[in-house]
């Protein structure tokens, strides 16, 4: 029988080039004032949409792992995780970790913008010894239909 | 609640290459844990379910991916002024797991400057108090104009 790990290399490698897109919503001052206060932050061009100087916490939508209204009980592995958050792994009994991301911002996100990722596994790599670990690097591209591209992102997912 | 040890900003441009920058601080606690992942729709068990955590082979509750990287980048912004949209880039490797209630402090150093363009280049650490590294990374910054002379408050102009 086919270990976990080898079916979710073999899913992934299939996946490699195939372009996704997932729908954040519209960002709204509040929510990302909230995520910047969750996040512990205290200056009040983050947390006080009434600030003259409020912007947009640089990485608050590339922290959503989902958008308003959030995901259906359809939509979650039994480990929290979401079943197509990391490529290939859908219904597999395999431990997923985040091993680090690249972040480029473009542009600025603003309070109104309706944020599109568009999403495309680029590498898969099978690392360690014994069975080892799949690492998957997956390019993401935050924007919208008007202004464009606004932040480039590259992920890099453990699967063990 | 137990968190930042608030982040002291540098300010001004670097001094060269190899210059250190202010340290920040954190202590995500349990309860910042799961105000993170709810607002960032992360339900992901290996961050608030002990038992589930060890049997993902974790010594338990492990910090939020995300949360790394915005202390990451609150180093970089404290660095640059303290202007969020200073910072351009930011690019980390997650080296080992962090706890709740763990402090975390980051550290750096300029790596580089381009006089060009403004750009400063830092490599970014994060660690435990045990000098576990959590995190090593980079960011690029862009900082301000320096002031033309004669408009400054610093003693030397007077």
């Amino acid at each position: 029988m086919e270990a976990a790990l080898d079916v979710a290399e073999r899913r992934a490698r299939a996946l490699v080039g195939r372009v996704g897109h997932r729908s954040l919503g519209v960002v709204r001052a509040a929510e990302a004032a909230g995520f910047a206060r969750a996040a512990g932050e205290t200056s009040p061009c983050l947390v006080d949409p009434d600030d003259a100087g409020f912007v947009v916490h640089p990485m608050y939508v590339v922290s959503l792992l989902r958008g308003v209204p959030g995901a259906g009980d359809e939509e979650f592995r039994p480990d929290g995780m979401y079943r197509d958050e990391v490529p290939g792994t859908d219904g597999l009994d395999v431990a997923l970790m985040a091993g680090g991301q690249d972040v480029r911002w473009i542009a600025d996100v603003r309070p109104g913008d309706r944020i599109d990722v568009r999403r495309t596994l680029t590498e898969v790599a099978r690392k360690g010894r014994g069975a080892g670990f799949l690492l998957l690097t997956v390019e993401k591209t935050y924007g919208t239909a008007e202004r464009g591209a606004l932040v480039e992102v590259t992920e890099r997912l453990i699967v063990r | 609640m137990t968190d930042q040890d608030a982040s002291t900003t540098a300010g001004g441009r670097p001094a060269l290459p190899g210059a250190e920058i202010a340290p920040v601080r954190a202590v995500p606690d349990a309860v910042r844990l799961l105000r993170f992942g709810a607002v960032t729709r992360n339900a992901h068990r290996i961050h608030y379910d002990a038992e589930f955590a060890r049997s993902e082979g974790l010594a338990g509750p492990v910090v939020m991916a995300q949360l790394h990287g915005c202390l990451l980048h609150r180093a970089a912004t404290a660095f640059a002024g303290g202007d969020p949209r200073a910072v351009r880039a930011l690019g980390w490797q997650n080296r080992a797991p962090a706890r709740p209630g763990d402090r975390l402090t980051v550290t750096g150093t300029v790596r580089m400057v381009d006089e060009a363009t403004g750009e400063v280049t830092l490599d970014l650490e994060e660690a435990l108090d045990d000098g576990t590294v959590c995190c090593r990374g980079h960011a690029v910054v862009v900082l301000p104009p320096p002031m033309p002379s004669g408009t400054g408050d610093g003693a030397a102009d007077r």
